[in-house]
């Protein structure tokens, strides 16, 4: 092997050979400096292969042979390879990414980024602590020289600031370092860890000063102003060096240097991180400008690894996981996002649209987001994990809150800047180059993260159980995505109905689960087929598609709660991809993934509380729950419904619902939220409902869902958007089935997952139908259309089916539900949550007639005299749901039975009685299969009696009908659609008031106003920072002591 | 009397601090953080310090064999040597960025470059 | 059920029985309005010879599918609804299909007719008929409420929701019928009885007199014969599924029509008196008083 002492002198010697060159042989230059830079690499590369896969022992260097305190020496151990290894990386990407610029300025430049590849190396290696000192300062001072690489007034003032703060900080380290080594007699660390010296007075000051000036080069919060100028002000090649590499290197520094300390640093240092952390995340919400955005976030990043440091003793051996995913995590995400910055040069995150010209840009720059955020399948999601695990064991839940709280904050202005990049118009952006050697290092920094992501979850005990396959397919879907449409869609099919083929054997005996797997899968696959109407290549949208399937299906294959999360977080980043594809869907998919990733948290804090009660993730942990179970139940119900869009938590699904097309409405609406369902159903049967706490939860939940129920069903009959109308009666319908389960009853739950999948055979025809015809006409609005039954009567026929069963009106199946709820209802005692219910069920009429008078009957509008009926590829889906509708109308018994037999194991009481098709309860009697026989032959009878009756009538034109004594000649004039329950409206209309979406606007606008006040302590004058940092110092030291 | 140096080292250092702290003109601060080092240096220096002893020079006057019992700490004064050299790259690459903040806005008033802020 | 064709006979008479005694019923209501408002008045068999005329008329015209079955969803939703209700109790034969279902299917078997008609309506392309029906709706979705509470209430009070047991519950006597035991029901029904029935104050949904408006709009000739045919049965049903629920049944046909005549009374007596809400006021109204003696009467069972 290659010694370690070539990682140092490699890069020195070759800056001084590029130096020699002089300026004419820049080419050359280049290329020395990045064989230095690969050269570091690979012997970093080499030790760290060496140290992970053999006993490779850790190695001292020793300078000019004398053994400390006679010298300085270097070691070469884990650690050391791990860092060194992440530094040279970076720096060897970021020189191939800054190459031009290098270039531009000429061989010094190289000779300095030289330097400050091999400063931070020896940062990390060094056992000295004045030799640490010298390498920092020399780090700095080329630091201070690259910063200037891309001249300007902003990039001079910024590394002014830079120098200001830095000569500080080092100095104050220095002064440390002296006075450690005049209570200790030696410099080296180890030898100051066996001193001892924190017990003296004067020996612990000097142990405060080295770490805070150790802190401060970690730009803690408030003394950060310089560091965000120099990411604002720097080249963005640049700012990727200090985020990735300096602070990587720092990091080291300070979990180096804190074996001096000793543990009663801990605290301290994990307070300085968590408010840094908050702090910097809560002031970016603020912020529009990228670069420094991307500077609040880095800052608040690193804040929150020094909180991991700090907090080490609580995450026993699961720290170094911990620390090492999130350093990568941030490692990555920082680069790949700096670097996209420099490439797309908009400095507004406005802007960033631009990014869209180029799909790989945007590709990349949601892998950084979502791998900032801790979503699957990436290093941090475990990392994420284990540390809220680890915390939630040792009873730490303040910091789990304070950290949740920041990682949100951070949220909130990732998914506003990408949202906005998604969306935003970007026809007047100006156009950009990509160019090679830019666009490489994020690529392979993009590609890293997720074959890390893979590596890390091997770590995890409760992740080997989960299934890559369906994720290996997804990729192999993004690598073809240049296809037409139709080819992916095939695949994509194909893929799921294999799937489906292996998967469903699985669920073999656990009804909930089949029930579930046919929706979802089921759903799937007449999603991927309604699809084939669309032309063209969709870009992204199998990928995003399949993710959110592929979610799905693990969220029914899990086996402990680490599965779960994977899939629902899997779920979530797919779902938000397709709600946002919608045309003017920016500000609903950004609400919906706030909503998705508050409740995220809002579950795996329940989760941690589970962990902790019952000792290990199995599923059965939900059921012990024994610290703060109020807490934990109410937290991971309110996690999964923000995917049943229950009341208060229901603002973002009319938007998004509605922006989007056919098939994707009929995904997020009759298959997506049945997830939150799915989780709803877990935590209630781990809950039960024996303990006092269940009592007030279940009632609670019970006034959620009947409230959902009404709001979402008169929200629902004011619409003029057939698709928003829809929307709203998902909220309303969802809210049913919230209701029942909260009932906690076999009735109850019968008629809950009875909901569960009838409603996503009914609505899945109203989404298909109304949606493909908003498609076809363009429009969603019900008031520019009319008269369809003469166009579409295969959809006319379909919509009147599904309004029927929704309605619940005999004989169709819907009128089960109906009949089960006032069953429970009576039997259990909830008499005015479930008139509520019922009422709102009546309600229903009013949207429903709404809609399939306004679409299909009425006058048919001249622009649409020549519309064709929906194609196949809608109207075969469509027909396969109102087949099984039939069926099970007819005999309701087949679904009811299993579902009853299957809760007796959890309900034993309160079952229905089957005699025959009759199902009775104490109360009272229903038999669907008569009803439908007694209804059918009786219908048919008067059919024919009407027939014979009226063999003379005569079909007449279209505006042949009295009118006020004269005839219509518009079919504008005549078609009553807009505004059409005013009187409705007039009396009831108050429900409608926007006020839970106030609230939320209200909590955001706090929240903003909050992060602009108190951002403006960053002036911008140097010498405020300079004050900053030495009033920082003076504070922490009349904390500490 | 052995306290003197350390005690003016540190007076230096305050007075550095003031001027870093409290002057408005860029040329000001840096003579602020000369001094500065300056202070810390002359404080380094003082800690090594024991009283009555000479300078680490092995010369006729201070032979090798009893070296240990009659010179000063020298690691200290080594110290300073690299610290020296490091606050003169440091002096010197600042007065660098006092020239070119000059020629953007021809001031050297530092409330004067405040472009990046919040 | 031994023998499902006698069954079926009986049925058949039932429902011929009920239509007469609807259209009688409906002569005799508009001889009172009349008498009430000092005019003599149209003769008691009137409503035959309206059928009559209906049912022979040469011009028949349609709109199309649904227009052609609006008024059979109509006809099959109070037929239907007349299938599932029990008339007579104690008699095996007179109580029609009842085994099928309970209150709760009557109660939702309603809106089938209802549903059929504003969708025949609707496609008679006539604005008017949409105003209607989205009035309609309006007001039922609130007249269901008191009523839906009232049901429950007595759902309670007889822990059933079976007609035969309700029924059964009030036998031996006024003081055992639902009226005695429970007048906060009876009240709350009772008052969601006048909206169902669709006299004033709640006519603006058919608006008799001024404008054209509401389902019937552009019906006519053998349509509208099968409305009124409707009319004529629907009435009775819903006297008897009042008569049924508050008092007490009837174990003879006698019994059922007196009890039936007074109950549908009731709301043209209503009629006479008031004059016609607005929609809003209408929506409102039932939102008030009815609303609150329905929470009374699951409170205070």
């Amino acid at each position: 092997m290659v010694a370690p002492i070539y990682i140092i002198t490699i890069p020195l010697g070759i800056a001084f050979l590029i130096g020699v060159l002089g300026k004419s042989n820049k080419n050359i230059g280049g290329m020395f400096m990045l064989i230095a830079l690969a050269c570091m690499s690979f012997v970093s590369a080499q030790w760290f292969i060496s140290f992970m896969t053999s006993t490779q022992s850790p190695v001292y260097i020793y300078t000019a042979g004398f053994k400390p305190p006679f010298s300085i020496n270097l070691l070469m151990g884990l650690n050391e390879a791990f860092f060194t290894l992440i530094i040279n990386i970076a720096t060897l990407l970021g020189a191939i990414y800054l190459y031009n610029n290098l270039k531009k300025q000429g061989t010094n430049a190289m000779s300095v980024f030289l330097g400050f590849a091999m400063a931070l190396n020896v940062m990390v290696m060094t056992r000295d602590i004045f030799n640490l000192y010298v390498f920092l300062e020399i780090a700095s001072v080329a630091t201070a020289g690259l910063i200037i690489l891309e001249q300007g007034l902003k990039s001079t003032s910024a590394g002014f600031k830079y120098m200001i703060a830095t000569g500080i900080i080092s100095s104050i380290l220095l002064i440390g370092i002296i006075f450690a080594y005049n209570y200790s007699g030696t410099l080296n660390i180890d030898g100051l860890i066996e001193a001892n010296i924190g017990i003296l007075k004067g020996g612990a000051i000097a142990i405060f000063l080295i770490l805070i000036a150790i802190v401060l080069e970690l730009k803690p919060f408030p003394a950060n102003g310089w560091a965000l100028d120099v990411y604002q002000g720097a080249d963005s090649g640049i700012g990727a060096m200090i985020s990735a590499a300096s602070a990587s290197a720092s990091l080291y520094v300070l979990y180096k240097l804190f074996a001096i300390a000793g543990e009663s640093w801990y605290p301290v240092i994990a307070v300085l991180g968590i408010i840094t952390f908050i702090a910097s995340n809560l002031f970016g919400l603020k912020q529009t400008n990228s670069k420094r955005l991307l500077g609040y976030s880095s800052i608040g990043q690193i804040g929150l690894l020094i909180t991991v440091l700090g907090l080490s003793p609580y995450l026993g051996d699961k720290f170094e996981f911990i620390a090492v995913t999130l350093l990568i995590s941030h490692y990555l995400a920082k680069a790949i996002l700096f670097w996209i910055s420099g490439i797309v040069k908009a400095e507004n995150i406005k802007n960033w649209s631009n990014l869209r010209k180029k799909p790989l840009l945007v590709a990349l720059f949601g892998t950084a987001v979502f791998l900032l955020l801790g979503f699957p399948p990436f290093p941090s999601f475990f990392g994420k994990w284990e540390l809220v695990m680890q915390l939630a064991n040792s009873g730490q839940f303040a910091w789990m809150t304070a950290i949740l709280v920041g990682s949100f904050f951070e949220g909130i202005y990732l998914f506003r800047w990408f949202g906005y990049t998604l969306k935003l118009d970007n026809k007047e952006l100006p156009e950009y180059k990509m160019k090679l050697n830019k666009i490489i290092p994020p690529a392979i920094f993009g590609v890293a993260a997720y074959i890390l992501g893979y590596y890390s979850g091997t770590f995890v005990d409760a992740a080997k159980g989960l299934d890559y396959i369906p994720l290996l397919f997804i990729a192999f879907i993004a690598l073809i995505n240049f296809l037409p449409a139709w080819v992916k869609n095939s695949i994509s099919l194909t893929g799921v109905i294999l799937y489906i083929a292996v998967i469903f054997p699985e669920f073999d005996g656990d009804l909930l689960r089949q029930i579930f797997a046919a929706i979802f899968l089921g759903g799937a696959v007449l999603a991927l087929f309604a699809g084939f109407y669309s032309k063209g290549k969709r870009s992204g949208f199998h990928v995003v598609t399949l993710a959110m399937f592929a979610g799905l299906a693990m969220l029914l294959k899990a086996d402990n709660l680490l599965e779960i999360f994977y899939a629902w977080e899997l779920m979530t980043i797919g779902s938000y991809f397709l709600l946002i594809r919608g045309k003017k869907s920016m500000p609903h998919g950004y609400s919906y993934m706030m909503f998705s990733l508050g409740g995220s948290y809002a579950l795996i804090f329940g989760f941690a509380l589970a962990f902790v009660s019952f000792g290990n993730l199995d599923l059965q942990s939900l059921s012990g729950i024994t610290i703060y179970p109020t807490l934990a139940y109410s937290l991971m119900l309110l996690g999964f419904m923000t995917k049943t869009a229950s009341f208060g938590l229901h603002i973002w699904l009319p938007g998004a619902h509605g922006e989007a097309v056919v098939d994707i409405h009929f995904m997020a609406s009759a298959i997506l939220l049945k997830a939150g369902v799915f989780g709803i159903i877990l935590v209630l049967l781990g809950m039960g409902t024996e303990a006092s706490y269940a009592k007030y939860i279940l009632y609670t939940l019970g006034w959620i869902g009947a409230i959902s129920a009404l709001i979402g069903n008169i929200a629902a009959s004011f619409q003029e958007s057939a698709k928003r109308l829809l929307a709203w009666s998902s909220i309303g319908q969802l809210g049913y089935i919230v209701f029942g389960l909260a009932l906690m009853s076999h009735l109850g739950w019968m008629a809950g997952i009875f909901y569960t999948a009838t409603h996503f055979l009914y609505k899945g025809v109203l989404f298909l139908t109304i949606g493909g015809i908003a498609l076809k006409l363009g429009t969603p609005y019900m008031y520019r259309m009319g008269g369809l039954i003469k166009k579409m009567p295969f959809s006319f026929i379909a919509v009147l089916i599904a309004i029927i069963t929704l309605s619940g009106i005999p004989p169709l199946v819907g009128f089960a539900g109906k009949w089960l709820f006032y069953n429970a209802i009576i039997s259990q005692g909830l008499y005015f949550q479930g008139i509520v219910v019922l009422f709102s069920g009546i309600v229903a009429f009013l949207y429903l007639f709404r809609l399939i008078y306004s679409v299909f009957l009425g006058q048919l509008k001249d622009e649409h005299r020549n519309v064709k009926e929906l194609p196949l590829c809608l109207l075969i889906p469509i027909y396969i749901l109102i087949i099984a509708i039939m069926i099970i109308s007819a005999r309701p018994d087949f679904i009811l039975k299993p579902i009853g037999n299957y809760l007796l194991a959890y309900f034993p009481s309160g079952a229905l009685n089957w005699n025959g098709t009759m199902a009775s309860t104490g109360l009272g009697y229903w038999d669907g299969y008569w009803v439908m026989i007694i209804v059918g032959v009786m219908f048919t009878l008067l059919f024919g009696w009407l027939l014979i009756l009226n063999s003379k009538s005569k079909k007449v034109k279209q505006f042949n009908m009295v009118y006020a004594g004269e005839k219509p000649f518009r079919p504008e004039t005549t078609h009553m659609s807009y505004n059409m329950f005013s009187g409705y409206n007039k009396a009831l209309g108050f429900f409608m008031m926007p006020g839970v979406t106030g609230f939320w606007n209200w909590m955001s606008d706090i929240l903003h106003d909050t992060a602009n006040y108190f951002r403006r302590i960053y002036s911008g004058n140097g010498q405020s920072y300079a004050i900053h940092i030495i009033a920082y110092i003076i504070i922490i030291y009349l904390i500490v002591f | 009397m052995e306290y003197i140096s350390l005690i003016t080292g540190f007076i230096m250092l305050m007075i550095g601090l003031w001027g870093i702290l409290s002057q408005k003109n860029i040329i000001k601060i840096i003579i602020g953080f000369t001094i500065f080092d300056t202070a810390i240096n002359i404080i380094i220096i003082s800690i090594g310090y024991i009283s009555g002893r000479t300078a680490p020079i092995l010369d006729k006057a201070v032979p090798v064999k009893d070296a240990v019992t009659k010179i000063v700490d020298p690691i200290p004064q080594a110290l300073v040597l690299t610290s020296i050299v490091i606050s003169l790259g440091v002096t010197a690459l600042m007065l660098a960025y006092a020239l070119k903040l000059h020629k953007y806005k021809n001031t050297l008033e530092i409330n004067k470059f405040k472009d990046l802020k919040w | 059920m031994d023998n499902i064709a006698i069954k079926l006979l009986f049925t058949l008479l039932g429902l011929f029985i009920v239509l007469n005694w609807g259209l009688i019923q409906a002569g005799i209501m508009n001889k009172i309005v009349a008498r009430v408002g000092k005019r003599i008045g149209m003769p008691v068999y009137q409503p035959y010879f309206n059928l009559i005329k209906l049912y022979s008329k040469r011009t028949s015209i349609t709109h199309g599918v649904m227009f052609y079955l609006g008024p059979l969803f109509r006809l099959s939703g109070g037929v239907g609804m007349f299938l599932f209700m029990p008339l007579i109790f104690g008699s095996e034969y007179w109580s029609n299909f009842s085994f099928a279902g309970d209150v709760v299917l009557i109660l939702y078997f309603q809106f089938f007719g209802m549903l059929g008609m504003a969708l025949g309506a609707g496609e008679g392309g006539h604005p008017y008929s949409a105003i209607g029906v989205s009035r309609g709706l309006s007001q039922w979705t609130t007249i269901e409420l008191p009523l839906t509470l009232a049901i429950i209430s007595i759902a309670i009070q007889y822990h059933s929701l079976s007609f035969t047991d309700i029924v059964a519950a009030q036998q031996g006597g006024i003081t055992h019928w639902t009226m005695w035991t429970n007048p906060l029901a009876t009240a709350a029904g009772m008052l969601a009885f006048l909206g169902t029935m669709g006299h004033s104050p709640f006519d603006l949904v058919k608006a008799p007199n001024e404008i054209p408006i509401g389902p019937p709009t552009e019906y006519h000739s053998t349509f509208l014969g099968v409305l009124r045919t409707n009319a004529a049965i629907l009435h009775v049903v819903e006297s008897v599924l009042f008569m049924n629920l508050f008092f007490g049944g009837a174990t003879s046909w006698f019994e059922l029509i007196l009890k039936t005549f007074l109950i549908y009374f009731w709301s043209v007596f209503v009629g006479v008196v008031f004059p016609r809400f607005r929609i809003e006021q209408s929506v409102s109204w039932f939102l008030k008083v009815p609303l609150i003696l329905g929470i009374l009467a699951i409170i205070f069972i």
